[in-house]
């Protein structure tokens, strides 16, 4: 059989275009990550989004499929609701946005928390994670966490005209060399900086996941509170 | 000029108009304004590169390499099927930076005429072409190593469909203006020297079902397949063109490209003398 140019072309489109089809068929074909949470695997919230699997691509949409909240409380607590097109905002821009204010981080550990405390679901939010004034006032409102907790998290709250004058207050944050574990640290990181695989299974009191997981997911995974190994983790980079 | 494949001129253009408008349009996405329908893919979803690079994570830790989607995997696995049969037409057809280093080439022949393409001798040349299977072993073990799609940093594709994001290394631009320079003396250095996927994908060359075949007994011996290949393949010296390096452009055959002679240089299942 003698293949031309032109059989070759449309053969290819059609392999493609099934191909495609066929995936999507399947349920397989995505382009982008996929924008549900991990779930609470016990305890009485099991089944339910869990908040700590939020992710600096989720957008405002996103994040209101997923643990319903409006679009329009969520912009609010961030105070950007003036923004135009505010669903599609994406949690990564935060650290642009806001970035470290009084020594505080408005992140995309920022919108884990408000979630948690909004919907009264249980997590931990890292070390050194603040929320805004508004967000505190909405919380106020309509939260369901405990008065406990909502006054831990107001004592830490900045305001938004400070977080304003700080806009470029990460720039040039390089990651690596601070050897700050964040949430998408991977094991293999810990170990470039120079933990032991041993110093790191002793915290998490079980084997180590693979290299290219990262910590939060595997405690995600395994049920332990990403906090609880952080801080350890952390005190031994800073001692290195 | 010689004789060019239409028809692959045009599935070129539209090809590397997809992927620019897919580039633009996530980093329109990202500030809140998509372009409607296109959706908000990036162009890391629309890599079959990042299918191939993912699959030890894959068989590993079940999920993929940072920043890649499934899609990847599915045009992965497409274009190895495309391969299987017709060679790595993914590369002389679709993928956009070999379409970008042909337009370059253009000017490169404007400037040195027939010398264009011929400046390193080919006895030397072949052996430099294994360099790109360094890269791939390096790519993969990094990759596989890190999790991350590490080869990103060094990509002049990536440099090219995202110059203006801020997100490019500084050594994936020097790659980049190094491939434009090279570009203009030679046709494909990128994929000669350094592509990891070309080198995959010319693995397939070996075991396509459709191979490149010359009809002995009617070719006149004329070069003139010889002197349009991109990749510098001595086309007239073999019956049936086995080559790691062909990119399937039709550019040498008798019915689309530069042979003069009808029935000479053909993709075919059978030998051409049988026919
Ligand atoms: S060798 Fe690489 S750069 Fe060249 S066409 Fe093929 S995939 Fe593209
Ligand atoms: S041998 Fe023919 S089909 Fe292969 S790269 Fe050269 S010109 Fe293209």
């Amino acid at each position: 059989m003698r293949i031309k140019a032109k059989t070759a072309g449309i053969s290819f489109f059609i392999l493609m275009l099934g191909g495609i089809l066929i995936s999507m068929a399947a349920d397989y074909w995505a382009t982008e990550g996929s924008k549900d949470p991990l779930k609470y695997t016990d305890g009485e919230f099991a089944g339910e989004n869990n908040p700590a699997d939020i992710r600096g691509s989720y957008s405002m949409d996103d994040v209101h499929n997923a643990f319903d909240i409006p679009v329009e409380t969520l912009t609010a607590a961030f105070g950007l609701s003036h923004e135009e097109n505010p669903g599609s905002i994406q949690i990564k821009l935060f650290e642009e946005i806001f970035g470290i204010v009084d020594g505080k981080e408005i992140g995309t550990d920022s919108m884990r928390y408000f979630v948690a405390l909004y919907k009264g679901l249980p997590y931990v939010a890292e070390e050194g994670t603040a929320l805004l004034k508004p967000a505190i006032s909405i919380l106020r409102k309509e939260g369901s966490m405990t008065d406990e907790e909502l006054s831990l998290a107001a004592e830490n709250a900045v305001s938004l005209e400070t977080a304003e004058i700080n806009e470029t207050a990460t720039e040039d944050h390089d990651d690596t060399v601070l050897m700050e574990i964040k949430g998408k640290t991977m094991f293999s990181e810990l170990y470039d900086w120079g933990l032991s695989k041993e110093d790191v299974e002793k915290i998490l009191s079980m084997p180590a996941g693979a290299r290219t997981m990262s910590v939060r997911d595997f405690c995600i995974a395994n049920g332990i509170e990403f906090s609880t190994v952080k801080e350890p983790l952390q005190e031994l980079l800073d001692n290195l | 000029m010689a004789k060019r494949v239409k028809v692959r001129k045009w599935i070129q253009i539209i090809f590397f108009t997809v992927a620019a408008f897919i580039a633009v349009n996530h980093s329109l996405a990202e500030v809140g304004k998509p372009i409607p329908l296109i959706g908000e893919a990036s162009l890391h979803a629309i890599c079959p590169f990042g299918g191939v690079v993912s699959i030890y994570n894959l068989l590993t830790t079940g999920s993929l390499v940072k920043m890649i989607h499934e899609s990847s995997v599915v045009l992965m696995i497409i274009v190895f099927l495309s391969a299987l049969i017709f060679g790595p037409l993914f590369c002389g057809w679709i993928c956009p930076f070999g379409t970008f280093q042909e337009w370059i080439s253009r000017i490169g022949r404007k400037l040195f005429k027939k010398r264009y393409n011929t400046f390193i001798p080919y006895k030397f040349d072949k052996y430099l072409r294994f360099l790109r299977y360094g890269v791939l072993i390096w790519v993969l073990i990094m990759t596989a190593w890190s999790g991350k799609i590490i080869f990103a940093d060094y990509d002049p594709y990536y440099a090219l469909f995202q110059f203006w994001t801020g997100e490019v290394a500084v050594t994936a631009f020097i790659a980049l203006f190094a491939v434009l320079g090279l570009s203009l003396f030679i046709e494909r250095p990128f994929c000669k020297y350094v592509c990891p996927y070309g080198a995959v994908l010319g693995l397939f060359n070996f075991i396509r079902i459709i191979p490149l075949r010359r009809n002995v007994s009617t070719c006149i011996s004329c070069s003139a397949c010889d002197k349009n290949c991109p990749m510098n393949i001595p086309v007239s010296k073999k019956k049936k063109i086995i080559d790691h390096q062909c990119i399937s452009c039709f550019e040498c055959t008798s019915e689309d490209g530069a042979c003069p002679v009808s029935s000479t240089m053909e993709f075919n299942t059978k030998k051409l003398e049988e026919k």
